[in-house]
């Protein structure tokens, strides 16, 4: 099947060489800064293959508009997102398709705070690229694109400030990162051994942009870097996302504890030794996260999937910490976006601090476990199919925030439209993990027999 | 009034109006789609303009495929001199060239360095409106590799097709304006090659051309005003591409355009005698003087790709416009500015003589050159009322080589559509001031008629 140009919460997203084309990037480009206005615009792209064609792209719409391009160069989307604030910019364009495979890429519109344009925002953006009434500019008001040098020592600076480096520092520890071949790969080494003071070994740290594992840091892609904890005999592995904002977390003993634990370890180390606060998270996020905070009396705030949602929610609650269940670890007071680079750094400063290594913590974390799916679908049968579960469910207790989120006793699950591929994501989570294999596996069922029935 | 010109030679059209960056990627797109996702040479001009439409051609040139060398900012005739010599399927310039500030455009070269010929710019064509583009997967991306380091060989080859012995031994002030165009970063290697005392003004890379860059009289005073001050022994005012050139005596002395050619033709020819190839309206001191060595002379129409297809099929010894342009075809297929200064230099050196000298050994007409705007369509309507119309042509001689020329034992008077601009050229030729001045008059009469 083809795959058709993604245009929504997410950004822009499409197949390099069939639906993602360098005009139809020039041309959201002149969207964007017909919907910023004229001024500096910042751009920045993963490791893919392909981004540097639509780096030019977008060059060229912004200066014909009448914005000046400040190209970042390969950066992480945290440290974009950060700059496009503390430049006084316009706004910002990431190319990435963050955990999409290398055949992938996509435009992500950052507004001028450095959070990504809330669905209304872009909204008005996408109607602006319809109208296809983009300004255009004369030569007078042309500024030609400039290079921005060492584009990530401010974003450094900030997490530096915020954690104990000398504490850190002064446990030396050993640390094996996967930067799945993505913007990792030309920074996370130099941050983890001059910054930090960790003796690094790293794996996938080509930055060529051609994953060799699955670009998700879900522990089934993540074998290479088990391995390379138990012979380096490491304190701790860290996986990055091909952008960087995304992290997930091998213990000592070379088992991924999983992604959405890394949450979990941050909102910790945060109300214990930060700030006390409200935390934000997503619907799917373990229950394990929610417990970690009500345990320190923290409010919990649950928000729809997408990481806008979760950093509008943290902005209007005063959230000190929360994030995503897939390894999205925010933390406002550094910056409101997802960031692995601070996860990593609260990681370390929290085996400092407790002085236990990564299995001990995650010993002492409430036990859940959570299985995740996804049932292919196409667009116009996963309405009727959710309604159907809606309705199968409905003496439950029932919340229909995004998608259909039935909770139990003792366990929950989740079924909703994915925002980024023509797919259901179904996630569910029990005290015992043959209960939640379980639950997984009827709704699964049911909505493989909706799916049919939708088609009959 | 829209600016767009999409033909064979490339696209052109006014920043800020008809030129998108989307029309830039597909054109550049269809390029690469032409040359099968090859290695393509790329280089702009100083105009602001010229960096968006420069990123935009890398990316349609890297979606085909391509591989892109970029040479930056780079004149035009440096490109076309390397395309052969690195191998290119072909180039790319972007440069507004002699047209006013605002104005851009993607110009095409093929695989030996000559601007594209018709028959492949229609095939590019084909490709963009058909949007048939090779779009290659993330994998088969093209590549971006910067050159740097090939002028040294296009300055060594400029060096062993000159007398530079000779050049440099007459120790030249050359004063040399070169509209703060692409040529602005490559005049100091140029002199220092000739050893030439060199005094550049309008020679920063600013993107603002400081007057009108089609290099002619009325655009040369600032030149004329300091030569003599200076001490110049001649001065060179250029296009911003490099591609066309006047001259400035050392008296301050503005020689038209038209006498480029001419007096490049006689020191050339004077060595060697071959045909010589120019279009259907540059002046007749080119005949002349071909005459005077007994060399064949072909004339075609208007445009650098035809004059350089016709030398290459009539095996011709130089070839040239009266636009100020000049190519040697044993050098390269280009009107390239540096080897127009490089030979003139050569013929005051050997002859042992000054600038003033060289434009008086040549035959002098009066020329007279004006424009009727109006829309295109209009343009080509009014010359063919022209044609059915009496009195303006008696006693002439009509040739419609490219469009009207009327040729008179006296001088001579030709009418044409502009391929670049909404209007009908004129230029009127005679040993008479008066009757070329009468001529030009009496046709802009019946065309403001016509329109």
């Amino acid at each position: 099947m083809k795959e058709f140009l993604k245009v929504g919460i997410s950004g822009v997203r499409g197949v390099v060489g069939e639906s993602l084309t360098p005009s139809i990037a020039a041309s959201f480009a002149r969207a964007f800064a017909s919907f910023v206005g004229r001024g500096t615009v910042v751009v920045g792209r993963d490791t893919r293959p392909s981004g540097y064609a639509l780096q030019c792209a977008i060059a060229a719409g912004l200066e014909s508009s009448g914005c000046k391009p400040v190209l970042a160069g390969i950066v992480p989307t945290p440290t974009l997102c950060m700059l496009a604030r503390e430049l006084g910019s316009r706004g910002a364009i990431a190319i990435t398709a963050s955990h999409n495979t290398s055949e992938w890429n996509a435009m992500k519109f950052i507004g001028p705070d450095g959070v990504f344009l809330p669905p209304n925002r872009a909204d008005e953006l996408y109607d602006i690229y319809h109208q296809g009434d983009f300004e255009l500019v004369t030569e007078d008001d042309m500024t030609p694109a400039v290079i921005l040098d060492s584009p990530m020592e401010r974003h450094v600076r900030k997490i530096l400030d915020y954690v104990d480096v000398d504490l850190i520092r002064k446990r030396g520890f050993s640390v094996a990162v996967d930067c799945c071949n993505g913007v990792g790969a030309l920074s996370t080494r130099k941050f983890l051994e001059e910054k930090l003071g960790c003796k690094v070994v790293a794996c996938f740290d080509a930055p060529t942009g051609a994953f060799e594992r699955g670009p998700e840091p879900i522990p089934e892609n993540l074998g290479v870097l088990c391995d390379v904890v138990r012979k380096f005999k490491v304190d701790v592995g860290f996986a990055q996302d091909p952008d960087g904002d995304r992290l997930a977390i091998v213990d000592e003993l070379g088992n991924p504890i999983g992604e959405d634990l890394t949450v979990a370890l941050a909102v910790w180390q945060v109300l214990d030794r930060h700030r006390k606060g409200p935390v934000a998270i997503h619907m799917t996020t373990s229950r394990a996260v929610q417990r970690v905070a009500e345990d320190r009396g923290s409010e919990v705030i649950r928000t729809r999937i997408g990481e806008i949602n979760v950093v509008q929610a943290m902005l209007e609650n005063s959230a000190v910490v929360g994030g995503e269940g897939n390894g999205g670890v925010i933390v406002p007071a550094i910056h409101p976006c997802r960031d692995s680079y601070t996860a990593m750094a609260l990681t370390l400063e929290l085996m400092a601090s407790e002085n236990k290594t990564v299995s001990e913590l995650r010993g002492l974390l409430p036990k859940y476990f959570m299985v995740k799916d996804k049932i292919r679908a196409q667009g116009d049968k996963i309405p009727q199919t959710l309604r159907a579960l809606r309705r199968r469910y409905q003496d439950r207790k029932i919340n229909l925030l995004d998608g259909v989120y039935v909770e139990m006793e003792d366990a929950w699950f989740h079924v909703r439209a994915s925002n980024t591929e023509p797919v259901i994501r179904l996630s569910a989570e029990a005290t015992a993990q043959t209960r939640a294999v379980e639950i997984a596996r009827t709704i699964r069922s049911e909505i493989e027999s909706f799916l049919s029935g939708a088609e009959a | 009034m829209k600016t767009l010109r999409l033909a064979s030679f490339g696209m052109r059209g006014f920043a800020g109006d008809s030129l998108t960056p989307e029309l830039a990627i597909d054109f550049a797109c269809a390029f690469g789609t032409f040359v099968e996702g090859g290695r393509v040479l790329l280089g702009r001009d100083t105009r602001i303009s010229s960096t968006s439409l420069h990123a935009a051609t890398v990316s349609g040139l890297l979606a085909a495929g391509c591989e892109v060398m970029d040479f930056g900012i780079c004149p035009t005739p440096i490109l076309q001199y390397s395309v052969e010599r690195m191998r290119a399927s072909g180039a790319v310039s972007i440069t507004g060239g002699h047209t006013r500030i605002g104005c851009n455009a993607l110009t095409l070269i093929s695989s030996n360095g000559a601007f594209i010929e018709p028959i492949g710019g229609e095939a590019v064509l084909d490709i963009y409106h058909a949007r048939n583009f090779l779009l290659q997967p993330w994998n088969l991306q093209g590549t971006l590799r910067p050159v740097t380091d090939f002028t040294r060989q296009y300055f060594d080859a400029i060096e062993a097709q000159l007398d530079a012995e000779a050049i440099r031994k007459a120790n030249f002030t050359v004063v040399i304006d070169p509209v703060n165009g692409a040529g602005c970063r490559y005049l100091a290697p140029f002199a220092e090659r000739l050893g030439l005392k060199l005094i550049a003004i309008n020679a920063e890379e600013s993107g603002y051309t400081a007057h009108d860059p089609e290099p002619r009289p009325r655009n040369a005073k600032q030149v004329s005003a300091i030569i003599s001050h200076v001490g110049g022994d001649i001065g060179f005012v250029s296009s911003s591409d490099m591609g066309r050139l006047s001259i400035v005596c050392e008296n301050g002395e503005t020689a038209s355009e038209e006498y480029t050619f001419a007096i490049i033709a006689d020191h050339v020819l004077s060595r060697k005698t071959g045909t010589l190839v120019t279009n259907c309206c540059t002046t007749r001191t080119v005949d002349d003087i071909a005459h005077k060595y007994g060399a064949p002379v072909f004339k075609t129409r208007v445009g650098q790709a035809y004059v350089m297809s016709a030398l290459a099929d009539e095996n011709g010894v130089i070839g040239g416009e009266g636009n100020g342009s000049m190519a040697l075809p044993g050098f390269s297929r280009a009107f390239d500015a540096f080897l127009m200064m490089g030979l003139i230099l050569e013929s005051m050196a050997q002859q042992k003589v000054n600038a003033s000298d060289l434009l008086l050994k040549i035959p002098r007409y009066h020329v007279v050159k004006k424009q009727v705007t109006g829309e295109r369509h209009r343009c080509y309507h009014a010359l063919e009322s022209l044609l059915g119309q009496d009195h303006w042509n008696a006693g002439g001689r009509i040739n419609m080589t490219d469009g009207i020329r009327v040729d008179w034992d006296d001088g001579w008077i030709h009418l044409r559509a502009s391929q670049t601009e909404p209007m009908i050229r004129i230029i009127s030729e005679s040993s008479s001031r008066q009757r070329a001045e009468n001529r030009a008059a009496n046709v802009i009469r019946l065309l403001e008629n016509n329109m």
